[in-house]
């Protein structure tokens, strides 16, 4: 029988202390932009969080914060958003390549969980996780829309598709080649 | 098997078809100029009316009859919300669309926003289509340019914004007011209808919701006229007076254990036997079939016995499916064992039920845990009955939910257990020969996560 | 008139009237259990656990069409014709089915949850739910989480009813609470360093169907079974929310907001909902004290007090009656009576009237966005009974009274010869400068509950009661009278106003504030409407037009 456990939400701890603001004039202002496109504030909360987790690959505490501040929202109402898309990162910024290897039903079918435990191996990264040189994030996805070319993963923008373990040893190939 | 003229992927393999000039050269926003010059919004709205146009996003309500329920005199803006958050597993025809044919896509959709006399359209487009997310927006810019889109269209008087805004990876954002919800900037647990977006929608204003390949038909039925698109396609049942037909052209996509995994086009009514064969290749690597999910995977299984079914909106609901869906095909072959497909079904659906309603949130994820106690050899006979009661009980169809992403995690189960019953049962019996015939509940396994993350 | 048709009982409604199919049902006393709707909040639908059968009554052919599937209740709203079946087996395998599904994840740990006899999981449970569990046995898992300096959740028994959330963005307005994360994963929570601190947050408690959110004061001090809820009124300022007083062989436990259209709706905010352990505190004075010839106050009995204040009053030219905001009307009443008919030339003061800050509206307005009406108002002026006990003064003596911060002020103590002042509750305590300006007045007696600055100037202290122990009524600040009963009896020693004054009067038996009220309701102009018996929700009395009529509020009165 596990014991219950406490959790804490106690004061954010998450900034430097210096007080330095998260997100840059440049940033902010594109989200004013942004507003101009809305009749409410609230509809820019997901454009901001792409914005900011494109440039910083991920939205931290502090953002939010700042980001709830410019839509005239509570903190809570921008997280609560954030939060219920698996997409966006809070607590580590991603790798320089995020890879989305499919899972659904036509990758499946087609080897993709094979491909999916293949490629981690070789990268030596748990599901889900970043490389240990920060190079490589290797994460599940649901159906990618290329079910034409299964199995697929998405590679940053990259969509490549028929993987097979070959055709892993030659993206990691030409990662390495490249960096 | 009848040649049919392609009409919405006519232009695909042009190696400039996603570029305006090439759009224009071919004939490109003729239509446009045409209906904004010489019909009225309700002129063009009755025209798609008439050509019982059924929306190509899963649901297939009638186009024109969802138009008429906005209000006649609604002094305020009316939003048009472009749904391209394909996300059914197998279906990835609108990304073809927007990635090859971008402005085929545009030129619909000022249609279709010119007869709901919409004032601002949000293109929403799921995250995982980068390449269609450029070409999208290219495509919007080359259309503010040529003056397609901005104040005064082409000297018309009609004005429409574009604004284009990006997904981040949740299925139930396809769902009309989930769509609405993840717009406004909240997490996306649709609505309880009534009211219909129609009347009340995104930021409280009357809204339309349509989907891309829906749009596109939108600027062909303008273009050649609702007889033209109803001399294609299955009619009515003349002594139904409720049946709206499946007129038209369709995009079919279809993928898994085939030759040649493809999105083709063809008249609606297309079987599935028509489309592996003939389109596809046939099944893979000499083999047979054992099955196929007849419209994305909410739709549910056929077995191989099935595959004469129609491809149309009444074909799949014949054979005990849920419907046409987006006519996505997916084809299992014989090696494939129904339980991991029936774990694959259902881990999809417990990750993205959105968790709002109760029915969803936990039968979804009971759905899994069984079939992951089974998968791990300590199933029991009496998980199959369980599966068949939650498959049974939720969904808008019983009207336990709120929304159909249910229906869709119910019909797999359903299809899968009742169809291949016999497999799940032996499946069961040899992988737990000694706990197979317990009725009482039994220990969980060890963790508490429905799917480990992500 | 609308007609509704409930498991083939007909229901006739006002023209006016707008209810769902969960109130339309419960006026007839048929119960549709629910978790997520609120009469105070936005409907969601999304527990499920209120589907019910709908149809339509065709009125001309009496043809009853049913539609195939279920419909909440709570989204249906009882309309001319409606059809509702509540009764059926597809009903009933649906409510099962919910049960079960709410059933599935909870830890059940019923024995360590202060909602127990007081949960719908549970009674749901009884009621409607399987009998046996059919999912996997899971090892038990119970987490907590502070969300707030009051307010603890215990997560896994969490049913995802969303209402803490839309109470906290559609009534207080402030939007600390969040759901996090999808599917079976959803869970609630805050922002880290934004907890949950509005001044309405103990609602939420209320507002929870199950165990999952816990009111730190409360938790783990009582089961409510062993607890009496006895109707009262919040003496914490002048808003005057109905409420519960929960008590146990007159030890109080817990104070709940009690439903009131015409005042609080549904809520109370934290202050009042807290602020009682005083009442229970073992410093109060439970005797009365006198000061001797050796100059201290020396415990003594009520007969020998109560005799040498009736004398010094009876005797002196200047006597000056300080009424406090926090007695009932009854008393009021009674000592305009007492004190007027004396000898001298007796002056009414009011107060002191304690005010903190401005009144505070909720919801709470954020950013630019226009002020929404209110919905709940905590009020500045930090007494219950301002209103009342300066009505009763104006219609008894024709003129409104003191104010106290204004007696101070004038040098004019030095005339008076007796004063009765009434120490009230904590918060309206007296300071050295009140002290200081009853220093030349030879006889103060004070009626409080606890030591005070006035000790030090007083001849004679008696101890008071506590709100709780009080009965009468009170006028809020719009001018709405409502009366209560004791809730707990005071200390054994401890008399109310109304208790001394019934007896100087002369009055036969106990004292009865209800007789009180209808003497009032009866002799004074402007006080009819509050003859007894008063409804137990209140009632409105006729402005008066005069200085002490009720403020123009903005606040919803329904």
């Amino acid at each position: 029988m596990s014991d219950t456990e406490v959790m804490a939400s106690g004061p954010a701890d998450e900034t430097a202390g210096d007080g330095d603001r998260c997100l840059t004039p440049a940033m902010r202002q594109e989200i004013e932009q942004l507003c101009r496109k809305y009749p409410r504030k609230q509809a820019v909360t997901l454009p901001a969080l792409h914005l900011v987790h494109e440039k910083l690959r991920h939205v931290p505490r502090r953002a939010v914060v700042e980001i709830a501040e410019l839509l005239e929202l509570s903190p809570a109402e921008v997280q609560d958003t954030l939060s219920f898309y698996g997409f966006f990162k809070q607590d580590a910024p991603h790798g320089d390549c995020r890879v989305w290897v499919c899972r659904s039903i036509s990758c499946a079918l087609r080897g993709g969980e094979d491909v999916f435990q293949y490629f981690c191996r070789r990268a030596q990264v748990e599901p889900g996780q970043t490389t240990a040189d920060g190079s490589l994030t290797i994460e599940v996805a649901e159906c990618l829309g290329a079910c034409e070319q299964a199995p697929c993963m998405l590679a940053g923008n990259e969509l490549i598709g028929d993987l097979t373990e070959a055709a892993i040893d030659r993206f990691l190939k030409q990662r390495e080649a490249d960096s | 098997m009848s040649d049919f003229e392609p009409v919405l992927l006519a232009r695909i393999d042009r190696p400039e078809s996603h570029r305006r000039s090439d759009y224009e050269a071919t004939g490109g926003y003729a239509t446009l100029r045409r209906a904004l010059q010489s019909m009225t919004p309700e002129e063009v709205r009755d025209e798609v009316r008439e050509s019982n146009l059924r929306g190509r996003g899963g649901a297939g309500f009638p186009t024109g009859l969802k138009w008429t329920f906005l209000p006649a005199d609604h002094d305020g803006p009316i939003y048009f919300c472009l749904n391209a958050d394909e996300s059914e597993p197998g279906t990835f025809n609108n990304r073809i669309l927007m990635e090859h044919d971008p402005h085929q896509v545009l030129e619909g959709l000022i249609l279709s926003c010119f007869a709901t006399r919409s004032t601002t359209a949000y293109f929403y487009m799921r995250y995982e289509y980068p390449r269609a997310w450029k070409r999208i927006n290219d495509a919007v810019a080359e259309c503010y340019e040529a003056g397609y889109l901005g104040q005064d269209i082409l000297g018309s008087g009609y004005s429409l914004d574009v604004v284009t805004h990006r997904g981040a990876a949740a299925y139930i954002c396809g769902e009309e007011t989930g769509l609405i919800e993840s717009l406004e900037g909240k997490r996306a647990w649709p609505r309880i209808k009534p009211p219909f977006p129609a009347v009340q929608g995104a930021f409280g204003m009357p809204t339309v919701v349509n989907n891309v390949e829906t749009v596109a038909c939108v600027k062909h039925i303008v273009e050649r006229g609702a007889d033209w698109f109803k001399s294609i396609g299955v009619p009515a049942d003349p002594n139904d007076p409720r049946d709206a037909g499946s007129y038209g052209p369709k995009l079919y996509c279809v993928s898994g254990h085939v030759e040649n995994p493809c999105c083709i086009e063809a008249p609606l009514g297309l079987t599935v036997a028509e489309l592996i064969e003939d389109h596809a290749g046939g099944v893979w690597k000499g083999r047979r079939a054992k099955a196929a999910i007849p419209g994305g995977i909410s739709m549910g299984l056929l077995t191989a016995s099935e595959f004469d079914c129609p491809l149309d909106f009444k074909g799949p609901g014949r054979y005990g499916c849920l419907g046409l869906g987006t006519a996505a095909v997916v084809v299992l072959d014989e090696t494939v064992s129904m339980v991991d497909f029936l774990h694959n079904s259902c881990r999809f659906f417990a990750h993205e039920s959105c968790g709002q309603c109760t029915p969803c949130r936990e039968g979804t994820a009971w759905s899994l845990r069984l079939l992951e106690r089974i998968r791990a050899g300590r199933g029991r006979l009496q998980d199959l009955e369980l599966l068949l009661q939650i498959g049974d009980s939720i969904g808008i169809m019983p009207g336990t939910t709120i929304c159909g992403l249910a229906d869709g995690a119910a019909w797999p189960i359903k299809n899968a257990v009742r169809k291949f019953r016999s497999e799940f049962e032996d499946y069961i019996r040899r992988t737990n020969p000694d706990g197979y015939d317990v009725t009482d509940p039994v220990p969980a396994l060890d963790w508490q996560a429905t799917t480990p993350v992500p | 008139m609308p007609r509704v048709l409930i498991d083939g009982q007909e229901l006739e409604l006002a023209p006016d009237e707008r209810l769902n199919g969960i109130q339309a049902a419960a006026r007839l006393g048929i119960e549709i259990p629910h978790y997520c709707w609120h009469p105070g909040l936005s409907v969601v639908a999304s527990c499920r656990m209120c589907l019910v059968e709908t149809g339509k009554l065709d009125a001309e052919t009496g043809e009853i069409r049913m539609l195939p599937k279920l419909v909440p209740a709570c989204q249906t709203p009882a309309i001319d014709g409606t059809v509702l079946v509540t009764n059926s087996d597809k009903v009933a395998a649906a409510r099962a089915m919910v049960e079960e599904d709410l059933l599935l994840r909870h830890p059940v740990d019923c024995p360590i949850c202060d909602k127990a006899g007081e949960c719908r999981l549970q009674d749901y449970y009884f009621e409607y739910g399987h009998e046996r569990r059919r999912a996997d046995i899971k090892p038990f898992h119970s987490r907590k989480r502070e969300l707030g300096p009051t307010v603890r959740l215990f997560v896994d028994r969490c049913v995802m009813c969303s209402r803490c959330v839309r109470f906290c963005r559609e009534v207080a307005g402030t939007a600390e609470l969040m759901v996090r994360d999808r599917g079976a994963h959803e869970e609630i929570d805050v922002f880290e360093g934004f907890p949950l601190e509005n001044e309405l947050a103990g609602n939420v408690v209320d507002l929870c169907p199950v165990g999952a959110l816990a009111d730190l004061p409360f938790l783990y001090r009582q089961r409510v079974w062993f607890m009496t809820p006895r109707p009262h009124v919040c003496a914490g300022c002048a808003t005057g929310c109905s409420i519960w007083v929960d008590a146990n062989q007159d030890r109080i436990h817990r104070l709940r907001p009690r439903e009131n259209p015409n005042v609080n709706q549904y809520w109370m905010c934290d202050e009042g909902r807290h602020g009682w352990e005083y009442v229970h505190d073992t410093a109060r004075r439970t005797r009365p004290l006198r000061r001797f010839d050796d100059g201290t106050l020396t415990p003594t009995d009520w007969e020998s007090a109560e005799a040498w204040i009736i004398e010094r009053f009876r005797q002196a030219r200047r006597p000056v009656l300080v009424l406090s905001p926090t007695w009932t009307v009854e008393e009021a009443y009674l000592a305009m009576r007492w004190f007027g008919d004396l000898p001298g030339e007796t002056q009414f003061v009011l107060g002191p009237i304690p005010q903190t800050g401005d009144d505070l509206h909720f919801p709470k307005r954020r950013g630019s966005a226009p002020p929404a009406s209110p919905i709940f108002t905590i009020s500045a002026e930090k007494c219950p009974n301002r209103l009342g006990v300066a009505r009763v003064v104006e219609s008894v003596t024709g003129e409104a009274p003191v104010e106290w911060s204004e007696a101070i002020e004038r040098s004019a103590w030095q005339d008076v010869d007796a004063v009765w002042v009434a120490g009230g509750q904590p918060g309206t305590s007296f300071g050295e400068e009140d002290a200081a300006a009853l220093e030349s007045v030879p006889v103060v007696v004070v009626h409080a509950l606890f030591g005070g600055v006035l000790d030090g100037v007083a001849g004679a202290v008696l101890p008071d009661v506590a709100f709780a122990e009080r009965e009468g009524s009170y006028v809020n600040r719009n001018g709405w009278l409502q009366s209560f009963a004791p809730a707990v009896r005071p200390p054994a020693g401890c008399r109310s106003m109304g208790q001394i004054m019934w007896k100087w009067l002369e009055r036969h038996g106990l004292y009865h504030a209800e007789a009180v009220l209808g003497e009032l309701a009866r002799d004074l102009a402007g006080w009819a409407a509050a003859a007894p018996p008063v409804d137990p929700l209140g009632v409105a009395l006729e402005p008066t037009g005069s200085s002490v009529s009720a403020e123009q509020s903005e606040e919803v009165v329904s």
